[in-house]
């Protein structure tokens, strides 16, 4: 005890001692204060969030936690959010299936396949830009050429295509780094006992810099999950599941858009379960980032 | 000498012009011979080496398309004797008397990203040093996970938070404080009365959005800042934070201003969070208290009616262009940055 006080005293003269000793030791704790400032707000919004909604998703009783997953809203949107978590999931999952095989497919192609030049250049550029494009520009996009152009009509195709082209640069460009961060002396190996490019591309680089690639993909998931501004008029709203591919049948909810819309409600309950809904998706959306975040580090400590 | 060169070579030249259609015609034909003759495996390399072609081009074509459709939307609104290109000067915003000035949305934009920025980047920058030069390595990790975890998050998450916690407290507690205050009662930036969405509801919101961007790129800038350059500024007498600010810092420009640029980008992008605490008032904010009405907001809130009516829908992608054209010009800057990086380190 005696030391840390004694060790303590030391440290506060040696900082005394001038003016530029204590302009450092004055950085350093305005420094400390702002990064407190920095990652206050992230606990302040899950503390907000976490205090009303807790009871809606894991609290026991008619029409709270595992109930309000199960039920329809049903008349005056009194009951669970099933719509909108079967919607986010099929949303995501056609979305997926969509964007990730052109992106990955993509990236193998501009790494494996060109040379460093002009087309490699014009494709990193696209998806660069593409990743600056604002949600929004991208939903009046998807209205504009999906639902109109196309006359795919609002509804699960036309929302999750959108939702598709938001995941394609984060998912071609992790991509690219793990391709890039795979051996050349592996693939010379491949090539060396007589397989094809192809086969290794397919056999040796990809499996190699798998783990990358599922990071950039749980990445993308993660932030297309709670997108809103897209899916607003691609997408629709709907208080049931979608049935049908096109026409209103597939008119489908989200999670983010049922947040918007129950808060913008002023129907005091909406509110409990608008916080209840935006608790759920958090929780997912943090699980898929820190699940790919301890990928992507078991990756790097393997490869250094 | 020369002309016996010159006739050496001239029957040659008319040679291979003679044999350039059959060199065409080879180059053609090689591969499908080629394919013929290869096994199975051969077969798929050629026809993968193909259908890959396809998707590589994806994200161009998507950018293209985006381009294409945003200009064709907008197209009659330019053309239009009601709109021209002076609807990007012009104040007013009233479909049913067919004005269609989006200045005002403009405006809204640039204060609340001016907002944002002079408070995010110099806490983003601040909190970018910590981490990387006087950070306990205890602490390191968890902080930087948070930041990433705060990267995350929902916009409509904050726009809820903000909506339901930040708008009450500039409401009840910060308008009346600052307005009873004989500090800061006189200024004119505190004045008005308010019911909390306002233009300082969205430029914290935003701050608070764009601050883990800001500290994840800052930082990778200044981590990858040699030590040997440190270890020099140490070994001169410098104290670390001398060192820290007139150092590392200046080394880490580039990076650091790649940050702020993309920051940028994602505040004027951004559409949720925004839309549900400025107020969406159709006026020119004279202070932090007054409504406002931003560029995204406009599209979220009236695309929905406006596209049965061709000036109005077409007047919002024009919106939507301005947006697209202003992320394209912030990449650009942001590439520019990194290239400007690289030279410093020698890299091209």
């Amino acid at each position: 005890m005696a030391s840390r006080k004694d060790a303590l005293l030391t440290y506060l003269s040696a900082v005394t001692q001038s003016r530029r000793h204590f302009t450092d030791f004055l950085f350093k704790v305005i420094l400390a204060i702002v990064i407190m400032i920095v990652v206050s707000p992230f606990f302040l919004v899950l503390i907000q969030v976490a205090s009303i909604g807790f009871g809606q998703i894991f609290g026991i009783g008619p029409g709270i936690g595992l109930e309000f997953f199960t039920t329809f809203p049903g008349v005056g949107l009194e009951g669970g959010i099933r719509n909108a978590l079967v919607g986010t999931v099929e949303l995501i999952a056609l979305a997926s299936s969509v964007g990730i095989p052109l992106s990955v497919f993509g990236a193998v192609y501009i790494t494996e396949y060109t040379q460093p030049g002009w087309t490699r250049a014009i494709v990193e550029f696209a998806s660069d830009v593409l990743a600056g494009i604002p949600s929004i520009v991208f939903g009046a996009f998807g209205f504009a050429f999906l639902v109109d152009f196309l006359h795919l009509g609002m509804g699960l195709v036309a929302g999750s295509l959108t939702l598709a082209f938001m995941m394609i640069p984060t998912v071609l460009r992790t991509t690219q780094e793990a391709l890039r961060a795979v051996p050349m002396s592996l693939r010379e190996a491949s090539l060396a006992l007589g397989a094809t490019k192809w086969s290794t591309t397919w056999n040796v680089t990809l499996r190699a810099a798998f783990p990358g690639l599922i990071t950039g993909v749980l990445l993308a998931i993660g932030r297309v999950m709670g997108e809103t501004a897209p899916l607003i008029f691609t997408a629709g709203n709907s208080l049931s599941v979608p049935t049908e591919l096109t026409g209103s049948g597939s008119w489908v909810a989200s999670m983010p858009y049922t947040i918007w819309a129950y808060i913008s409600d002023p129907r005091e309950y909406l509110q409990v379960k608008a916080h209840g809904t935006a608790l759920a998706l958090m929780i997912m959306v943090l699980t898929v980032d820190v699940v790919a975040n301890i990928i992507s580090r078991k990756v790097t400590r393997r490869l250094v | 000498m020369s002309e016996t060169e010159n006739q050496a070579v001239e029957p040659q030249v008319k040679e291979t012009a003679g044999s350039q259609i059959q060199k065409m015609k080879q180059r053609l034909s090689d591969p499908i011979i080629d394919f013929i003759d290869a096994d199975k495996s051969g077969k798929t390399d050629m026809l993968g080496k193909i259908f890959l072609l396809v998707p590589a081009f994806a994200s161009t074509l998507i950018i293209i398309l985006i381009l294409a459709f945003l200009w064709i939307e907008a197209t009659p609104i330019f053309t239009d004797p009601a709109g021209g290109p002076g609807i990007i000067i012009s104040p007013t915003w009233d479909p049913n008397r067919d004005l269609y000035g989006i200045s005002v949305f403009i405006i809204g934009s640039l204060f609340c990203t001016m907002i944002a920025i002079g408070l995010a980047v110099p806490l983003g920058i601040g909190g970018a040093i910590f981490l990387s030069e006087f950070c306990p390595m205890r602490l390191r990790q968890p902080i930087k996970m948070i930041t990433e975890m705060m990267a995350a998050i929902p916009s409509i998450v904050y726009g809820l938070w903000a909506y339901v916690v930040m708008v009450p407290f500039i409401k009840n507690v910060l308008a009346p404080g600052l307005q009873s205050n004989p500090l800061t009662a006189w200024m004119p930036w505190f004045q008005g009365d308010t019911n909390g969405l306002s233009l300082l509801a969205g430029g914290v919101i935003l701050a608070i959005m764009l601050l883990p961007t800001i500290v994840t790129i800052a930082n990778d800038a200044l981590q990858t800042v040699p030590r040997n350059l440190r270890e020099a500024s140490l070994a001169l007498g410098a104290t670390q934070s001398e060192t820290a600010r007139k150092i590392v810092i200046s080394a880490a420009l580039p990076g650091v201003g790649a940050a702020v640029v993309l920051a940028l980008g994602r505040a004027v992008g951004e559409t949720m969070a925004v839309l549900l605490v400025t107020g969406n008032s159709l006026q020119i904010p004279y202070t932090l208290f007054d409504p406002t009405y931003v560029m995204t907001s406009i599209i979220t809130n009236q695309l929905g009616y406006a596209f049965v009516f061709p000036l109005w829908r077409s007047a919002l992608f024009a919106i939507g262009l301005v947006l697209m054209i202003m992320s394209i010009c912030f990449t650009l800057t942001a590439k520019m940055f990194v290239r400007w990086g690289m030279k410093t380190r020698g890299y091209i």
